[in-house]
């Protein structure tokens, strides 16, 4: 039986009627049109799939959408503002940490979620906080200084 | 034209960073994909895929399935023009779905339609086959036995292309030969013989395949996740014979694909079954069937080799025979046989060479043109026994390649004639680079592999042209796979009409606007769609000469076309803008230009001892490189960390320079992944064991490196714009022989068996054995547990011996 799932998606109140199996990747996807966040494995294993579940990153495909009932969700697509890329994001395209681009939703929702951790995260701590998102393009160097000098940037310091 | 070389080219000379026109759209998520389409009345596909090697189909019924709630299509070989179709012209050995006999796990069977993906689950779940099992033919040398069961009964009766020599379970032989090497090597004062072994390995991109297909009137557009639009356009056209320009092939976007998106793969599945249920129909693969089932996997391989020497080192002869695992249908391997000699023939001086490529078919996933394919196997095999043969003269591995590499003027493997000291200068800085690091710690070291890699001359087109407002569009044919060479088409254009590229939007990767290309393979989209760019903006650039001739009434000679707009030389007061002119050409003829590029011819060579050519018998404007990677052995468990990798590339020159390093970093990294961690493991059924990305990992951020980039830059005579070269697949070849070299170094003990896996180093210190003795046969049933871990060393071929 379809049962009622309300939730936030980027600061917007959404609703939908589900059938309690599915995953909250399936619903952003199929059900909101969020189609920012990708399906790269299934498995929990590449985290293409990952979104903030009240702040916290999340892979999306092995979490049931119900188990998100009430609570904030952010995706990909919630990270700019109305009038500028987040700086992530433009550290990213600045810096050579996009190729293909699939990877990059969950990297940037992985590299978000570090941020409001570790505000000054070392090399390695960027290492290991995106150890859950594979990237085939890029060998991560990119992505790492990317996020190293987004870090910065929120920070207030020179970058 | 070869203009002078320049060592150490430095990202920072490309001057302010290079923003992707296509960045934006992937970093907010706006970016739709294939998968991502909204299509208004959308059915889900689903395949019935054999999941058994080999066996012959008894009974195959769809009575049940096509009978269930929200199916709306169910689709056999019955269902589709009954012929085969070839990869490239090659070998026209396959039918859309298994007709008879399923020859891997990954073959498709059976396709459905459903309203819901979980209607198609369900009637996929519901189709009635019965198959009798037949012995999986695993082992490439076993398969070339006469007396071997075959993988094809008819294959003598396939169309195929008329270069291709085969016979039983050899779908193709290539060889390279120059002089006499038995000769050679019967005087040769030193005579080294090895074997190496390679498993087979996924090129993994992170999108899996997706297809969606919606057909109006009788006209199919399908939206695809491929590489090679045009190709999947021509295979879709003839395995269900409908002209070509009845059908579009649209990439949105593409997440990726290392070659696992070339070639033509579920187009026409999806069409014929959109066709059938009369609406459009998407289809998505699941991960594991991403790994079981499209035709691209890395090419197991089991390379022996036999080095001649003088004594002091001078590389006198080689004899070398490579068994490629093909797979169950040819695809493209017997062009890339030919590839993988020429790959161990390398960038070095050998006066008498006789090699020689099988391509073996098996019951396994079929193998093909993962990036650069067959050239990090056969460099981590030739480069390691390169080492081997440095120590059995007594020199060190610098030393030794220093001594051997091609110069200037040198002649390859089938006498062209190399361009540049790029193979030695590359060593030189990777070395140079390498040893600038801190001193080495325990059970550190250092090792380095040389290599080279071919650019692919091709045909390619484009368009540009210039609209009302004098912003500049390109249309093109090719496509963007992520490297961002599309991406980078207007650095080129610009530069020919003194435009700045962010004044030109790109038109890409639709069979229906831009002329054909060969799509993102073979690292050519630089090499020739830059060249079709470059010819498609001269002519516009002579159209907005002769307008401005006109206006500014002066000589045409005498104009200078830069910043936005034509000058007269020596007034500059007397300039009409490219805006100006735009709005004149509106009123009459346009601002158009077209280029084809014209593909280079291959340099001047003599293969005519050589069999099996397929136009890699000599290789246009090649790539050299050179990769140090520094890496520390935890003797205790065998685990290799991968602490730097140095990558030394003559790219002939750099268009792009964070493109370019983008490849090399994405590269190496993908390398290292092939070196120490991935590669499937089949079992005794002929299955694979690790279809997915819990059981083969690829390399995290943790566990990935620090890389430094170098470019050296010796323009290529008949290369790409400005002598470039290829650079999409020159940084997959060398690292993982690199890392090899570094573990003997670190550790006296050699793994001849990729990848090399904490287990198998571990097994190379404790036992001596290196690997290479278990072949590519498969895993018993519970091999992993019986493997004798006191096992002795294995017998001759393996390991060096000399007279």
């Amino acid at each position: 039986m379809p049962e009622l799932l309300q939730l936030t998606v980027n600061g917007l109140p959404l609703s939908a009627m589900i059938e309690p199996g599915r995953t909250l990747l399936r619903v952003l996807r199929d059900d909101l049109g969020r189609t920012g966040t990708k399906e790269g494995c299934d498995d929990s294993e590449c985290g293409a799939c990952m979104v903030l579940v009240d702040g916290r990153p999340v892979n999306s495909c092995s979490y049931l959408a119900l188990q998100a009932s009430g609570r904030e969700i952010t995706t990909v697509e919630g990270l700019a503002s109305a009038d500028a890329l987040h700086p992530l994001q433009r550290a990213f395209l600045e810096g050579g940490g996009i190729q293909c681009g699939f990877c990059t939703p969950g990297m940037l929702i992985s590299a978000a979620a570090l941020i409001a951790r570790d505000p000054d995260p070392s090399d390695e701590a960027i290492r290991d906080g995106l150890a859950g998102n594979l990237c085939r393009c890029t060998g991560y160097q990119p992505i790492v200084a990317a996020v190293r000098r987004a870090a910065a940037e929120m920070r207030g310091d020179p970058v | 034209m070869t203009e002078p070389n320049r060592r150490d080219a430095q990202p920072t000379d490309a001057g302010p960073p290079w923003i992707r026109a296509d960045g934006e759209a992937k970093a907010t998520g706006q970016a739709r994909y294939t998968a991502d389409l909204a299509v208004a009345g959308l059915a889900h596909a689903r395949l019935l895929l054999a999941g058994r090697a080999h066996a012959r189909i008894v009974r195959l019924d769809t009575t049940r399935a096509r009978a269930m709630p929200g199916v709306l299509a169910v689709l056999t070989q019955d269902d589709v023009p009954d012929r085969r179709y070839a990869s490239y012209g090659l070998v026209a050995d396959r039918t859309l779905f298994a007709r008879d006999v399923v020859r891997f796990e990954g073959e498709v069977v059976a396709a459905v339609a459903a309203l819901t993906p979980e209607a198609a689950t369900a009637a996929v779940a519901a189709i009635d086959v019965e198959y009798e099992d037949l012995p999986p033919i695993l082992d490439v040398e076993a398969a070339l036995d006469a007396a071997s069961a075959l993988v094809h009964d008819d294959a003598a009766a396939y169309r195929h292309d008329p270069n291709i020599v085969s016979g039983g379970n050899l779908a193709s032989r290539s060889t390279i030969v120059k002089g006499d090497a038995t000769a050679a090597l019967a005087t040769a004062p030193i005579v080294v013989r090895e074997r190496y072994v390679a498993d087979m390995a996924h090129p993994v991109p992170i999108e899996p395949h997706s297809v969606t297909a919606e057909w109006s009137g009788d006209r199919v557009t399908i939206h695809s996740s491929t590489q090679v639009p045009f190709a999947a356009r021509a295979g879709t056209a003839d395995a269900l014979d409908l002209p070509e320009h009845r059908i579009r092939i649209v990439v949105s976007h593409l997440g990726g694909g290392f070659g696992g998106k070339c070639d033509f793969h579920f187009e026409a599945h999806v069409a014929a079954l959109a066709r059938a249920a009369r609406r459009p129909v998407r289809l998505v693969l699941s991960r594991r069937e991403e790994f079981i089932a499209p035709d691209k996997v890395t090419h197991a391989m089991v390379v022996d080799l036999e080095t001649g020497l003088a004594s002091d080192g001078t590389i006198l002869a080689r004899k070398a025979r490579l068994l490629l695992d093909c797979g169950a249908y040819a695809s493209d391997t017997p062009a890339i046989g030919q590839v993988a000699a020429m790959m161990i023939a390398g960038p070095y001086r050998i006066p008498d060479l006789e090699i020689e490529a099988l391509s073996v078919y098996t019951n396994r996933t079929p193998s093909g043109s993962v990036r650069a394919p067959s050239g990090p196997q056969a460099c981590w095999a030739v480069e390691q026994h390169h080492d081997v043969i440095a120590a059995r003269v007594g020199l060190d591995p610098v030393e030794f390649r220093w001594r051997n590499l091609v110069r200037d003027g040198d002649e390859g493997p089938t006498r062209q004639r190399h361009e540049g000291n790029g193979a030695r200068e590359t060593l030189e800085l990777a070395v140079e680079r390498a040893l600038a690091g801190p001193p080495l710690g325990p059970d550190e070291a250092i090792g380095v592999a040389s290599g080279w890699w071919f650019s692919m001359p091709g045909p390619s087109g484009a368009f540009v042209r210039i609209e009302s407002d004098g912003s500049g569009r390109i249309v093109t044919g090719a496509q963007e796979n992520g490297t961002g060479a599309v991406m980078a088409l207007p650095i080129l254009a610009a530069e020919e009409l003194g435009m700045r590229p962010e004044d030109f939007a790109i038109t890409y990767q639709d069979t229906d606007s831009g002329p054909y290309d060969g799509g993102s393979s073979g690292s050519q989209t630089t090499f020739n769609n830059g060249r079709a760019v470059v010819d498609a903006a001269r002519e516009v650039r002579r159209q907005l000469l002769e307008l401005a001739a006109q206006a500014l009434e002066a000589n045409i000679d005498d104009l200078v076309l830069a910043d936005g707009a034509v000058a007269v030389t020596g007034s500059p007061d007397r300039r009409v803008t490219i805006a100006e002119l735009a709005s004149t050409a509106h009123s009459g003829a346009l601002l158009l230009g077209r280029g084809s590029g014209s593909p280079p011819e291959l340099p001047e060579h003599d293969s005519s001892s050589c069999v099996g050519r397929f136009g890699f018998e000599a290789f246009a404007s090649p790539t050299f490189f050179c990769h140090a990677a520094r890496v520390r052995v935890d003797r205790a468990t065998g685990l290799v960390r991968v602490l730097k990798v140095v990558a030394a590339t003559d790219v002939g020159r750099v268009v792009n320079a964070p493109g370019a390093v983008g490849q090399m970093t994405g590269g190496v990294v993908m390398a290292l992944g092939n070196a120490t961690l991935e590669g499937t493991v089949y079992g005794a059924d002929g299955r694979q064991r690790n279809a997915s990305l819990l059981d083969y990992k690829l390399l995290t951020s943790a566990d990935a490196p620090e890389i430094e980039v170098h470019f050296v830059e010796n323009p290529a005579s008949n290369g790409g714009p400005r002598g470039a070269k290829g650079v999409g697949e020159p940084p997959i070849v060398p690292t993982a022989a690199a890392v090899g070299n570094a573990i003997a170094a670190a550790t006296g003990a050699r793994v001849r068996r990729l990848p090399m896996t904490p287990e198998r180093v571990w097994r190379a210190l404790t036992t001596g054995d290196d690997g290479a003795a278990e072949g590519n046969a498969p895993l018993g049933p519970r091999a992993s547990t019986a493997t004798p871990t006191g096992a002795t060393v294995p017998a001759a071929p393996a390991g060096a011996t000399s007279r």
